[in-house]
């Protein structure tokens, strides 16, 4: 089922969506683009390629509570976390490389036992829209990992421009769905051609047997250049839409609290500091080594594919340019790199 | 820039090569080309082949004087390229007594101000830029077969709008001509808006900027004054501060670091340079920049190391404005 909407029209299309439960789309905030869930007035931005932050906030919040807590002398009482409220999520606006960053998280959170219950519950109450990519960003690679700018499979909706008009092709019954709620305001419209696919730059990355190649370097000397820039903040991990490390939590005081996670980083030292001080990702070459393998050797190990989706948000984000690129030119090659 | 880029990093290759051939350097801390034309990354420079990728243009806005607390426990002598605000950055560096001055070779660049790719973008006006001429502070942008012409104080980095001081301070050796001296009439003028606003305007304005700190903490990292070993952040047992992003949570850092700055804080702006999220940090550091020249009269952090921080020092007749009020 295809339908439109014209430009002008979102609005309308916006306050719609959300009245059934939070739409989250990108909106501008600042100089940064951010899933937000819309409200009167939010600067939506549907022409800017990538957001700055990755959609995963949708399913992976900054913090979400677990539970909470009180007590009173002796007596400890807990009490589930308040619930969200209800009503359908809808993720507006994802970007090709967002859905296959959807994918990889489902398979950490939801294809393997046991399954996390919070992030499989929005993940299974949120309606996906995907938006095809016009003109690429200059950070953007994501032809590189097989990533199509203009297909998106697992979305519920697939959406195009087509000069003003947006059009919208339901892929799924909750795509329908979020097609009945619009109502009248998409208009019936015949099959339309599929954007063309845009060209982005792959930048010619040796992916074929990278993981391979990256075991057998694990203590080659150019991790020992390659981290050196590095300033161990955690930008690149809280852009990524790919990372998905987090922190367990209390928030609160002696008589009173909640237990929550949150986003963590493993380019912090505290990362993986044990109880009793000992840390063995002691200094920042290992945090940069850690960070690169897990997406390059030990996802596609675990589970078959890497936990790159090739969408430049570590390109354009880190305030001294180390990213994923310069990583695997630097030691995936058929050589290694000397300086 | 009279001289053009590639001349310049020639010029500096030069020198420098004979510094750390001859030994008298382990190390340079300089810059060379990322992936991208609008992009120059950190190099550290070992030998003369290192040295090729050298280069110096109008996107080093990577401050590399805090690569030096690391690097100095690894190297004798380090080599490092300093821009103005990165040479007032090793002088504070210096006072807060985190890098040994003596085991620093200062390589000072008068700065013309580094450029910004997003404000190149708007001037390219819809094209894809390609690549960038300048000539007598005029910036031609070229792209999609067009070139258009912008002055350069249109395309600067926010941090570099209101640089009081672009000529390095106590270097080694100037490589470069000093360029002129510049005027920041509206340094502070950000803050006097803010100021102008009642408390819970202030308070609704900050808590819009700082609710989407994501609390990477590059603010932190990229800070010259930032220089504590252990940062409160971290620390465990007590935890000062939650982990949760909640409001008053990303208050509490954001207002604990510009404090622990005040009378240190250089403004370099790299804090708002590194945001990954853009929010104007300079500001709040400009606040107490201010409140310090009005309280304690005129300072500027870093330009002269044999000056204490107004806040590190104590003086009988140093005004008890806090109290009085």
């Amino acid at each position: 089922m295809i339908k439109s909407i014209k430009k002008e029209h979102l609005a309308h299309l916006w306050e719609r969506l959300a009245s059934n439960g939070p739409l989250y789309l990108p909106v501008k905030e600042g100089p940064a683009l951010l899933f937000k869930p819309w409200r009167e007035g939010a600067a939506v931005d549907l022409e800017t390629v990538s957001s700055t932050v990755s959609p995963k906030e949708v399913f992976l919040p900054r913090d979400e509570v677990y539970m909470q807590f009180s007590r009173a002398g002796q007596k400890l009482e807990l009490h589930p976390a308040v619930q969200e409220p209800a009503g359908r999520l809808i993720a507006f606006g994802l970007r090709s490389c967002d859905l296959r960053a959807v994918e990889l998280l489902d398979m950490v959170f939801c294809r393997k036992e046991p399954v996390d219950e919070p992030y499989a519950a929005r993940r299974e109450n949120t309606t996906l829209v995907a938006l095809a990519c016009g003109e690429p960003d200059p950070f953007c690679f994501c032809t590189a990992f097989g990533v199509d700018p203009v297909n998106a499979p697992g979305a519920d909706v697939q959406a195009w421009w087509n000069r003003d008009d947006l059009v919208l092709e339901a892929e799924t019954a909750r795509g329908e769905a979020l097609f009945t709620l619009a109502g009248e305001l998409l208009a019936e419209r015949n099959a339309v051609d599929r954007p063309e696919r845009p060209a982005t730059t792959d930048f010619s990355l040796p992916l074929e047997g990278l993981p391979k190649r990256l075991k057998e370097r694990f203590d080659d000397p150019a991790w020992g250049r390659l981290y050196r820039s590095c300033i161990g903040c955690g930008a690149c991990t809280y852009v990524c839409p790919t990372c998905h490390c987090f922190d367990v939590q209390d928030f609160g005081h002696h008589a009173r609290g909640q237990r929550f996670r949150c986003w963590d980083s493993c380019m912090y030292k505290e990362f993986t500091v044990m109880a009793g001080g000992h840390n063995p990702r002691l200094t920042r070459k290992e945090r940069v080594r850690q960070r690169f393998l897990h997406k390059l050797q030990y996802f596609p190990e675990n589970y078959g594919v890497y936990a790159c989706v090739g969408c430049g948000r570590c390109l354009r984000s880190c305030p001294v340019n180390l990213d994923v690129v310069q990583a695997i030119r630097a030691l995936g090659g058929e050589t290694v790199e000397q300086r | 820039m009279a001289e053009n880029n590639v001349d310049y990093s020639a010029k500096i290759r030069g020198v420098v090569a004979q510094d750390l051939l001859s030994g008298r350097i382990d190390l340079l801390l300089g810059w060379e080309k990322g992936h991208y034309w609008w992009q120059s990354r950190p190099l550290f420079a070992r030998d003369q082949a290192d040295l090729e990728r050298l280069a110096w243009d109008s996107f080093c806005a990577v401050n590399l004087s805090r690569y030096l607390v690391d690097e100095l426990k690894e190297n004798k002598k380090v080599g490092v390229l300093l821009k103005g605000c990165d040479a007032r950055a090793l002088n504070r560096l210096v006072q807060d007594n985190m890098v040994p001055r003596e085991r620093v070779i200062a390589y000072g660049l008068p700065c013309p101000g580094m450029l910004n790719y997003a404000a190149l973008l708007e001037a390219a006006a819809g094209r894809k830029p390609d690549g960038i001429a300048e000539e007598n502070g005029q910036v031609t942008v070229r792209g999609g077969g067009v070139e258009l012409t912008v002055p350069r104080d249109r395309v600067l980095l926010d941090k570099c709008r209101h640089c009081l001081y672009p000529n390095p301070v106590h270097c080694d050796q100037l490589l470069l001509t000093p360029v002129g001296e510049r005027q920041a009439p509206e340094r502070f003028s950000a803050v006097q808006e803010r100021e102008s606003l009642s408390s819970d305007a202030r308070f609704a304005y900050w808590e819009k900027q700082l609710e989407r700190c994501l609390r990477c903490y590059a603010c932190r990292q990229a800070c010259p004054y930032c220089s504590c070993r252990e940062c409160f952040v971290e620390q465990e047992q007590p935890r000062w501060l939650s982990k949760a992003s909640q409001p008053s949570e990303n208050f509490m850092f954001h207002l604990i670091r510009a404090y622990h700055g005040a009378g240190r804080c250089i403004d370099c702006g790299e804090c708002q340079r590194a945001c990954p999220v853009g929010i104007p940090l300079q500001e709040l550091n400009r606040k107490l920049i201010k409140d310090i020249n009005e309280l304690y009269g005129h300072y500027e952090a870093g330009l002269d190391p044999g000056q204490e921080p107004p806040l590190l020092t104590y003086r009988p007749d140093d005004p008890a404005a806090f109290s009085e009020k």
